[in-house]
Formats: structure tokens, sequence, C-alpha cells
């Protein structure tokens, strides 16, 4: 994120989650609407070593359109007073709404294939991926979701705050364990800035879940 | 047809010269001479016609009696006719677009003898009696028609059959004033009505129109109709009436555009031609402009057709039609009540799943238009703008950036939730539902209008849905919350009052209850200690609900409330097994066990979150809890299941079993 980038990208045509109905049960329990995780995005360059401490939270999930959104704290960013909140719009690669790959945002097929090669869990389907973009595979039944990680806006501060949201997160969820890999995209800064976020249960011994219903 | 022979009133005319005119025409409206009373009849006539304020006028004055009385002294014969044709002529004008009209003539009792007049030899008789009956039949006023009486349709269809276009759109009127169940469309439709009307299809305009909208009617949600009607020779009909929503005349364009909406929302198979689809939609956004009743019908047709239909409000949001809407509501004219409602509507049906759409929308700066429209006196207008707040707020994107989170949007609504009409109260209850998922503030405007309390007052409603609404607002609103907002909450509605919610004699009411239960004891560990108040009284009501077989949908709130007790501390894990293991009751097979064979794949779920919790190892009683699970056969339950249809089942009871195995279980 050092980089200050003038967004142009136009918001996917996306819907919100899924009102009136009951929600589909998210593909793992641990990426439902309400679910915390917190984790580090390492921001190093060649100049030096830095990790910002990240917590996310999922907002709202929508499978039907292969959506879901949340918000991202970045907690120790050196140009910021205050932690600097943004929220994102994220797609989940399910074959239908969305494939591996990402069409726009500045990613062509072999920033694609480089970032997703990056997880272990995708070698088992990069063979099929390369050959049809993965839209034969059944990721319904994989352990690991993939999605992408689109920042729409600062929450609590300007957009003269010095940092800038114009990539995107190539993302996978272990349905497992809740954990989060996922590499920051942006042609203009450093590559493969890699996020890990583990789930949070709020000084638990256990697993707590909220739930809310649109109208 | 009868002619406009003397000299309307000249506005300009004195009130005193205008009153001793009317009071005249009365007399002379009695007169015994017949040539003097069709004079005053031609008078009171051309007067009214077109003319509201006079109509009101006269109406006060009683003119619709003493015109009644012209009529019905007036016998069959050749000489009375002209006094027949004046009379009825008159009598229809005051009930054309005008209510009170209708009404005066309903209660002057003239109904009879303008049916009479439909079997008068002389057609200009039956021409004027078949008008002023098509009037009265375009009111709601009109009287039912009983079309399961034989002698009732036996007439309908003599009026269908008739050469004289007045007398068959009659026929056509009646059936589009009458027909309201599907029982009375199917005996039309069984009698041959269809082929009747579509003959009319090609007939004079106001045939077309009448018989357009007795069409929409026949084939209104019945399919079997609709299937009829389309097959007649070949489809042409339906291509006739597609090929009138380009007819040079609004009214006509407007409603076939009706009668397609119809068709469409009856049988959507018959439209798999984009082409149609779009242009209906570009038609009736045309007519939006019109500014007559054509416009106020063309809002309700336009937000009645994309209702609930993804692709359809896709092709509007390419039409434009969000800022054709959003443009017309800001001219700034006055807009008839029937209008706004319906631009509001359809507003709020693009709004209700595009996400694109709502952010146009809220682009638009719109939310000054939806707040006024809040307080209008219209209870219809009030109720249609809460839908599109509640719609447009299902946005999370524009929930998270506080869009709706000011005093100008949350007074409003908090105040409608006291609105008389029990549908804007249950529109609101939705908008605010959603509106209170505010990720971005802490929702104290909301708290500060006394919203809280409100929506607790409303959970204790007669009305089962008022219950169920206010009690998901609540859960919305407690989603996420901090303590102290819980706490305000909680304070009010009392250990007490929860478990008698929890208790409520309806399912769904219960399933919300305890979904605002779920959010109440997550988050902060110490929200856990609300279901331990006066005695655990609270979690004592939860078990007893779950041991009482409840709906799926019901069960799985229930348990995610025990998945969050149990991810407590040590005492929070053990008064979960008290419940799911309570001292002093029958043996008897587990809850548990049945919600784990449970067909919802989220009961399942839920079911193993809680058993996961319990067993945590990292909690010290873990081994003690794990061998009562196993003695009551659920741990052999989960190993049955770890080939689950639902990945993440399958997953979660992976966890339990390798759990299970570090406990020495094989």
């Amino acid at each position: 994120m050092p980089v200050r980038v003038e967004e142009s990208n136009a918001p996917a045509q996306v819907s919100g989650t899924d009102p009136g109905n009951r929600s589909p049960l998210p593909p793992s329990s641990l990426l439902g609407a309400g679910q915390a995780f917190s984790g580090t995005q390492n921001v190093s360059n060649q100049q030096k070593e830095e990790a910002w401490r990240v917590n996310v939270q999922i907002q709202g999930i929508d499978l039907e359109h292969g959506y879901l959104c949340g918000t991202m704290e970045a907690l120790n960013v050196p140009m910021a007073d205050t932690p600097v909140i943004t929220f994102w719009e994220g797609e989940i690669v399910d074959g239908k709404n969305y494939t591996f790959y990402t069409g726009k945002w500045e990613a062509t097929r072999e920033d694609d294939m480089r970032h997703w090669s990056k997880f272990p869990s995708f070698s088992p389907l990069q063979g099929q991926v390369e050959s049809d973009g993965g839209r034969q595979l059944d990721l319904n039944n994989y352990p690991y979701i993939f999605m992408r990680w689109k920042e729409q806006y600062f929450v609590n501060v300007g957009t003269d705050c010095g940092l800038t949201i114009a990539g995107f997160y190539y993302v996978c969820f272990s349905c497992s364990d809740g954990s989060i890999s996922g590499f920051y995209y942006d042609p203009n800064s450093s590559p493969f800035q890699k996020l890990e976020l583990k789930t949070v249960n709020e000084g638990r011994s256990g697993f707590s879940f909220s739930s809310y219903e649109l109208q | 047809m009868p002619t406009t022979t003397s000299s309307s009133s000249s506005a300009a005319a004195s009130s005193s010269s205008s009153g001793n005119r009317q009071a005249d025409v009365f007399s002379r409206l009695a007169s015994s001479d017949p040539e003097v009373k069709l004079k005053a009849l031609r008078e009171v006539k051309n007067q009214i016609i077109g003319n509201r304020t006079k109509k009101l006028s006269f109406l006060k004055l009683g003119a619709v009696p003493a015109i009644a009385s012209a009529l019905s002294d007036a016998d069959d014969s050749d000489k009375c006719n002209n006094i027949l044709v004046q009379s009825a002529a008159a009598l229809g004008s005051f009930a054309c677009g005008f209510e009170a009209g209708v009404q005066a003539v309903l209660d002057a009792g003239v109904f009879p003898h303008l049916l009479r007049l439909l079997t008068n030899p002389d057609e200009k008789v039956v021409d004027a009696g078949a008008r002023s009956l098509r009037m009265i039949f375009q009111s709601n006023l009109a009287p039912k028609y009983d079309f399961l009486q034989e002698k009732n349709m036996e007439f309908l269809f003599s009026l269908l059959n008739s050469e004289n276009e007045n007398v068959s759109g009659l026929g056509a009127s009646i059936i589009a004033h009458a027909c309201g169940t599907s029982v009375e469309q199917r005996l039309l439709c069984d009698a041959g009505v269809l082929e009747k009307l579509v003959i009319l299809l090609d007939g004079s305009l106001s045939q077309r129109e009448a018989c357009l909208e007795s069409l929409a009617t026949v084939l209104k949600n019945n399919p079997d109709a609709v299937s009829h009607f389309v097959g007649l020779e070949g489809g042409r009909y339906l291509s006739s009436v597609t090929e009138l929503t380009k007819d040079r005349y609004t009214r006509t364009r407007l409603l076939s555009c009706l009668c397609l909406v119809v068709i469409y929302n009856t049988s959507p198979s018959y439209f798999l031609n984009m082409g149609t689809k779009s242009s209906l939609i570009t038609t009736l956004l045309e007519l939006l402009n019109d500014p007559g009743q054509s416009g106020d019908d063309a809002a309700l047709g336009l937000s009645s057709l994309i209702a609930e239909k993804e692709d359809l409000q896709k092709l509007a949001d390419e039409a434009n039609a969000i800022k054709n809407i959003v443009d017309i509501l800001k001219t700034g004219s006055e807009l008839q009540p029937k209008r706004l409602q319906g631009l509001f509507l359809s507003l709020a049906e693009l709004c209700s799943k595009l996400e694109d759409c709502r952010c146009s929308f809220l682009s638009l700066q719109v939310l000054d238009l939806l707040i006024n429209a809040l307080r209008h006196s219209d209870a219809n207008v009030r109720t249609a703008a809460c839908i599109c707040f509640k719609n447009a707020a299902r946005s999370i994107k524009n929930l998270s950036a506080g869009h709706f989170t000011n005093d100008n949007v949350m007074l409003p609504l908090v105040q409608l939730l006291h609105d008389p009409a029990s549908s804007v109260q249950v529109a609101v209850l939705g908008a605010l539902s959603n509106i209170v998922l505010d990720f971005s503030a802490p929702k104290s405007t909301f708290i500060e209008y006394g919203g809280i309390k409100q929506l607790i007052e409303l959970s204790k409603s007669m009305d089962p849905n008022a219950r169920c609404s206010a009690l998901r607002a609540l859960r919305n609103l407690m989603f996420l919350a901090d303590n102290k907002r819980k706490e305000i909450f909680f304070s009010d509605v009392k250990a007490q009052g929860f478990a008698c919610l929890i208790s409520d004699p309806e399912p769904p009411v219960q399933e919300q209850a305890l979904a605002l239960l779920r959010n109440l004891v997550d988050g902060c560990i110490s929200s856990i200690e609300f279901v331990f108040d006066e005695d655990c009284l609270i979690l004592n009501t939860v078990g007893r609900q779950l041991r009482k077989a409840p709906q799926a949908q019901m069960a799985i709130q229930g348990m995610y409330v025990l998945t969050n007790v149990a991810s407590g501390n040590e005492l929070h894990k053990e008064a979960v097994m008290q419940q799911l293991f309570p001292q002093g009751e029958a043996e008897s097979e587990n809850f548990m066990l049945k919600f784990l064979q449970s067909h919802e794949s989220q009961l399942r779920s839920a079911t193993v979150w809680t058993i996961i919790n319990l067993i945590s190892p990292s909690s010290p009683g873990a081994l003690d809890r794990h061998v009562k699970l196993r003695n009551a056969a659920i741990i052999s339950q989960l190993k049955n299941m770890v080939n689950d249809a639902c990945l993440d089942v399958k997953i979660r009871i992976r966890t339990v079993l390798g759990q299970s195995m570090s406990f020495g279980d094989s």
C-alpha cells in the first residue's frame, strides 16, 4: 500500500446479501457474517522488513451471487494516527459467478496464475484452471475457498491519508480451521505482500456465532 | 348519441345568478311538461360534463334523485325516449370519474332502470343506458355482479354478443369490475368469455380498452386461462395485445401493457423473448411521463412487472429507469398518491436485488424525497417509501458507509412505528430492521429516539407478524453490539420478558427471539451472563423449548444460543450440559440425536458446534462432558456421519472426532 495510485476501476456488478430469505449456510460456518479474523500483512520492501497487524470482519455473504463483504483494519500503519479501516467487497471463485481469472483490476491471466499458485491448496486445481479457468471444477466440496477481495473505500479516514486501496487481494480460506491467506496485488506496490489471518474468539473457550436477517 | 345542444354555463356567471338558475332547473326537472323537463335535463347534463365543481354543486342540491325520478317516471314509449336518453346521460356524467356521484346515482336506486334501458327498442336509448352503466362499473362502488347465477351469465353474454359497441363494452366493463376470484375466472372461461372478449380487440377504441381491462382481470394469476388465451388462433391475440402497446392512444398503450404484465406475472414462459420484455419496460417508462391516470397506473404496472425478477430489474436499470423515476419525483409538481406509490414501489423493486441499482439510486441524492414521502398524508405512499428505504438499505456497502444514519432519516422512521396504518407499521419495521444493521455507527440515534423501547413494545403486539418483525429488528440491532447497547435492551426487556418471547405460541416469533438471544450472548464473554439472570430463567426456557421437538428453524437458533453459551467458561459449559441432560427428567432419546439426523444441514452444523465447544480440549471438564455425550450415544452418532453430505458439517464432525480421540476414544 505504499504507493499512491489513482483508483479508476468501477466496482463489479454484484448484489448485496440475500434478503428476505433465511440466509443460506455459508460454505463454511467460519466464513459467516460477523466472523472476525486477526493477523498480519507483510508490507516489506527492499528497504525494510515491515508487517502491519490486520483485523478483518465479515459483514455479509451472498453465495448465490458469489459475493461477500466486510471490513479490514490495519493497526500499526506508520502514516496514520489511528487504525485505518477499509470496506471491501469480495468475489467468491465458484465457477458460476466468478472464475480464477480476474479479468479486471489490471490483473492478467499470468498475474492470476502467479498469485493463485502461491497457495499450496491450489496446486491440485492448477491443471484444470489452466485449461478452462476452472469452470468444470466442483468447488462446492473443496475444503478451501478462493476469493478476491477488493477494498472499496476508507471507512474512518479520508482519501488523503497517504494510503492507496488501488490493488486487491487474492485470498484462500481454509474451511477446516478458518485461517485465511492472501496476497495483495497492485502493479504499483511491492509484489506478493502476504496476508495471514486466523479466526478470533474474543477470549472465549470455543466458537461463537452471531447472525442477522435482512428484510 | 346525445349531443350538447344548449350553451354551457359561463364561468364568469355570478354565484347568485348561478344559484337562481340551478333552483329554476330543479323546478323544471319536476315539470309535467315533457319538453320543459327535457330541456332541463339537457341543461344539467351540459353543465356538469367534465366539471367536477358543478357536479358537486348539483349533487349537494339533490339533482341526482330529481333526474332519477325523471328516468323512472318515463315509460318506454317513443315520446319519452329523449327524456330517457338525456336522464341516463346526465346520470352517467355524474358517475364519470367521480365517486361521490357514483354513490349518489346508486343511492337514488336508478340501477335497475338503467338496466331496463338496454332492452329498449330505440338504439339511442340502449346506447345511453349502456354508457351510463359503464361509468358506474368503472367505480369500485358499483354493485357486485354475481356470475354464479345462471341468468346473470346469460345476460352478460347477451351484452358481449351485442352489435352495439357500448353494450358489448359494458359487458367487458362488468367483467373487469366484478371478476375477483379464481372461481369466477374459471366460470367465465368455461362459459367461453375469452373467445368473446378477443373479438372486441378488433373493435372500436372503447371496446378495445374495456376488453384489455377485462382480459387482465380474467387472466390474472390464472395459468390455465393464460394458456387458453395464448393458444387462441395460434397466438394471434397475444400478438394483438403486444401490438397495442404501440398504439397511438395513451390509455390503450397503458392497458395493453398492464395486460401483458398480468400475462407475464402469471406465466413467464410466454415471454422468452428479451426484446418483448425490454420493449414492455420501455413503454411503461415512457407512460410514466403521462400526467394523467395512465401515468399513475403505469407506475404501479412497472413495479408489478419487475417485482422479484432480477432479469427484468437489470433490463429496467439498463433502460435508465432509476434516473427517469427520480426525475419525475424531483419535478416538484404535485403527484397523485397512486403515482407516488407506484414510483416508490418501482424504485423499491429496482433496489431489491441489484447492488448497482441501490448505489445509483442513493447517488441521486434521493434521501430527502424519501423522507418527505414518509410524512405523506396517504398511507400507501408512506408504506411504499418505507419499502423503498428497506430495499435500498439491503446494501451492506451503503450501510457500512453510514448512509442511513442521520437524524433526518431515523426520526421519521421511528415516528412511523406509531403509524395508525398497520401496513405502514409493518413496512417501517422492515426498513428499520435493515437500517439498524449499520456497521459503522454506534446506532445511538435510534436508541436516543426510544427505538429500543418501541421495538420491545411491538414485540408484545397482538399481531404475530408485528412481533416477529420487531424481534428481527432487535436481533439485527444486537448483531455485533457492544455491551452498553445490550444492557440498555436487557434492562428494559428483563429475563421474564425475554422468557415470554422465547415461549411465544408462534414458531417464527420463537425463532426470532432465539436469534436475538444468540446475538445477545455473542461478543464479549460477559454477555453470556444474561442467560443466568433470575435463576437461569432464560437458559432454562431455551432448554425446555429445544426438548419440545421444535421446528428446525427454531431449533437452529436455539442450538446456536447453546453454542455461544458453551463457548464461555466452565460454568457456562456445565450450564449447557444441564440443559442437554436435565436432572430428574425421564430418560428419553436426547434431542441432539434428532437434530444430528435432521435434513437441515444448518441444524446439524449448529449441534456439532455446541459439542465442539463443550469438549474443547483447553477446558478442564471436557473429558467428563465427553463421557456424558458418549454415553448418550451422541459420539457414536457423529461417527456415523463422517461423510455427511454437507462439507461444513463433515469438517466439524472430524474436529469432534479428533478431540474425542485425544480423550482416548477410538
